[in-house]
């Protein structure tokens, strides 16, 4: 679905820094086998959000010593998961009634 | 030369982050009980199509810096009209202003290079790795 990504790319930046490797698997520990993201897709989504200004980055260092770019937070990446996570709710609610009635 | 002037450091930042992270996803597969040939092959195959993430990336990089890229076509510029007025003065005189003009293109190339290593390369994040693959 169109946006979700993202939403989840914000909401696992909330507590901790993480280079990109390190997101994909905290998404792939918080959901497992429930939805399938290809790791791939993360960089793309990655480089969008920092040219919106939602995250920003910086060089430090991987687990295996190399170096690695770690995405934090901004502050519009914050208002923005706010308002990801509202539009997420609203959306889903919309969809619960539907297949309750139908 | 276009290609060595405009594409370089973009390509080489997101050909390098694609690469670590499928070599900590193989390094992740090996640990769990994979050959090394198993643990790629199962690596790029989770990561998906790397040649269209990369092109992806490189081409919303490009995007995004709208002045950078205005500044390295503004150095190829330079580079060009140093080259003509190198070959075509005559005059001692003119020919170093060619010269001088291919000098400060190099040198604007250079910074472009400089800074898209950006300062923190070389140090060491403070921030502990919150990752552990075991």
């Amino acid at each position: 679905m169109q946006g979700t990504l993202e939403l989840l790319i914000l909401k696992t930046l909330e507590r901790e820094s993480l280079h990109g490797y390190g997101i994909v698997q905290r998404i792939h520990e918080t959901v497992e086998d429930l939805l399938k993201v290809e790791d791939g897709s993360l960089y793309p989504a990655l480089y969008r959000m920092q040219e919106r200004g939602w995250i920003k980055s910086e060089w430090g260092v991987s687990e295996n010593n190399r170096r690695a770019r770690f995405y934090t937070l901004t502050r519009a990446g914050q208002k923005q998961l706010e308002r990801e996570r509202a539009n997420w709710e609203r959306v889903s609610k919309a969809i619960s009634r539907i297949l309750q009635t139908a | 030369m276009n290609n060595l002037l405009t594409r370089l450091p973009t390509e080489l930042e997101v050909e390098e982050k694609l690469r670590l992270h499928i070599d900590l996803l193989q390094r992740e597969n090996i640990k769990r009980g994979m050959s090394p040939e198993e643990a790629r092959s199962a690596s790029l195959k989770r990561f998906g199509n790397v040649d269209r993430v990369k092109n992806e990336c490189v081409e919303i990089c490009r995007r995004s810096r709208p002045l950078q890229r205005a500044f390295k076509v503004c150095l190829i510029l330079l580079t060009l009209i140093g080259l003509i007025v190198r070959i075509v003065g005559t005059d001692r005189h003119v020919a170093h202003i060619g010269v001088t003009l291919i000098a400060i293109a190099v040198a604007g190339r250079l910074l472009l290079y400089v800074r898209s290593l950006t300062p923190s390369r070389f140090i060491q994040s403070n921030k502990p790795t919150s990752l552990s693959l075991q």
